[in-house]
């Protein structure tokens, strides 16, 4: 490995990343198989309507232990905004949109982040809760049923386009980021750019792993 | 009778409670009878069921001069124009046959039982041997042959008849005006004019289980009307947004120069 890379995510945190990524993209795919004729055809790939039905059904509650494991694993690191760099960062919409001369340092997870993690944290909460009462409907009053068909499509309405945005954040649109997903080892320049304070922080409790250099405990 | 928009008229006043369309129903349609429980009323079975399709509810009403008389109402699905179960459907297994009917073609229900929320007449109903989900079709088989529905056909009374649906509006109005009092034609007036009308010798809201102003429900025209094509317009926005981004104002990319020389810079 190049030397001087540094561990941003261990193990397991890439796990249940991909636990979660994998099994939401299933059902965002699966679903738009079902809720739209137009893309009937992506139910036909996966062996007609009735395969996909169980398939998200499935995919659904496993969805549901990725969640609950990222909550468990992120909530006091991205569900929890840290005042004021996080609203410094937010005026200055960390830089994305407009040329800012110095973005405000932030933790782990910047607020943008933070918002995504909310977003899924509490509409994927939604999706599984709406989705196993619309799995068995007869055993809920009607009109209830309907409301939850309402809530399971916003969630939708939500989490799909996050998505695309969270994509194109993690990879192109930040070159650099997508390798802490993927085998965690991050760059220092990155680092300093995207997480100072996190940065700052592991070097003055000493807790960075950086490769090639031997781990300081 | 071929080709064009029908309508069945129920004449609720003319119905003797005989339910030889209950019974001409099941046979047409090859449904099973299946067990059932006693419980205390001539209605039989209970309610709607994956194999009974149509059903002549009992009802025992007692007017404001304290008359009684029987009420009996041929329950089945009523056909929307503007059909709620149709809209939710996934697979299309719902659908406006050529006669402004709601078909359903049996193999393409998933059994995910959206209808049966949706419906504002609770009419659709599901078996869980086959997963799937039954109603009514009107017997669109015999209609493509120019037959009547088996329940027309089976009705000794007259009570039951189908036709043009403007000749059969026509005649339901006639039909109401000439019973006088509470009279009244219902089915024409919501979800775009329902392809089943029935003549009511009382107010609507008198009988068991019939809607008065049924209406496909707010929530479903949410869903399916507003955020499904909002989901995919958002996601389709986020990814030109996000094209747009990168060709204009461009990626946030480290910084090469503070990577050598360690610390410093800024």
């Amino acid at each position: 490995m190049k030397k001087g890379l540094i561990q941003a995510t261990d193990w397991y945190e890439r796990l249940v990343h991909w636990m979660l990524a994998i099994s939401c993209l299933v059902l965002c795919f699966t679903g738009l198989g079902m809720m739209f004729k137009s893309f009937n055809f992506i139910a036909n790939m996966m062996g007609g309507l009735v395969v996909t039905k169980y398939i998200h059904n499935f995919t659904g509650l496993f969805f549901g232990v990725a969640l609950f494991l990222a909550i468990k694993m992120w909530w006091h690191e991205a569900g929890v905004f840290e005042m004021p760099e996080d609203m410094e960062w937010m005026n200055a919409a960390g830089g994305y949109l407009w040329h800012v001369d110095k973005v405000p340092a932030v933790g782990k997870y910047n607020p943008g982040q933070k918002m995504f993690f909310l977003a899924v944290a509490i509409f994927g909460a939604i999706m599984v809760v709406t989705g196993i009462v619309m799995w068995f409907p007869l055993r809920f009053p009607t009109e209830l049923v309907r409301w939850l068909f309402v809530l399971h499509a916003l969630g939708f309405a939500v989490i799909f386009p996050l998505f695309f945005v969270h994509l194109y954040m993690g990879t192109i649109g930040s070159p650099g980021s997508a390798p802490a997903m993927f085998t965690g080892w991050v760059t220092r320049a990155w680092l300093k750019k995207q997480h100072h304070k996190w940065l700052k922080e592991m070097e003055r409790k000493g807790k960075l792993v950086v490769s090639g250099e031997e781990k300081k405990v | 009778m071929k080709y064009m928009e029908l309508a069945k008229l129920i004449d609720t006043t003319k119905c003797t409670a005989c339910r030889g369309c209950q019974i001409a129903c099941k046979q047409w349609n090859e449904m099973p009878g299946l067990k059932t429980k006693q419980l205390g009323s001539y209605q039989n079975p209970p309610d709607l069921q994956w194999n009974t399709w149509t059903l002549i509810r009992f009802q025992e009403y007692v007017n404001k001069q304290g008359k009684f008389s029987w009420l009996f109402r041929k329950d089945g699905c009523m056909h929307c124009t503007d059909a709620a179960c149709m809209k939710v459907c996934p697979s299309g297994a719902l659908h406006h046959t050529e006669f402004g009917t709601v078909g359903i073609k049996s193999h393409l229900c998933i059994g995910c039982k959206e209808c049966m929320a949706a419906c504002p007449f609770d009419i659709p109903r599901y078996n869980d041997k086959t997963d799937k989900v039954y109603k009514c079709d009107l017997c669109v088989t015999r209609l493509r042959e120019g037959q009547q529905p088996a329940c027309v056909k089976s009705c000794i009374t007259g009570a039951i008849t189908i036709g043009g649906k403007e000749t059969m509006i026509k005649k339901a109005y006639a039909r109401a005006k000439e019973l006088g009092g509470d009279a009244n034609v219902y089915g024409d007036k919501f979800v775009g004019g329902t392809h089943v009308l029935y003549v009511l010798n009382e107010k609507p809201e008198v009988y068991d289980e019939l809607p008065k102003y049924p209406t496909v429900p707010f929530s479903i025209v949410l869903w399916k009307d507003v955020l499904k094509p909002f989901s995919l317009l958002a996601a389709g926005g986020v990814l030109a947004g996000s094209f747009l981004h990168y060709i204009i104002h461009g990626p946030k990319t480290p910084d090469e120069d503070t990577a050598t020389k360690k610390g410093g810079g800024e």
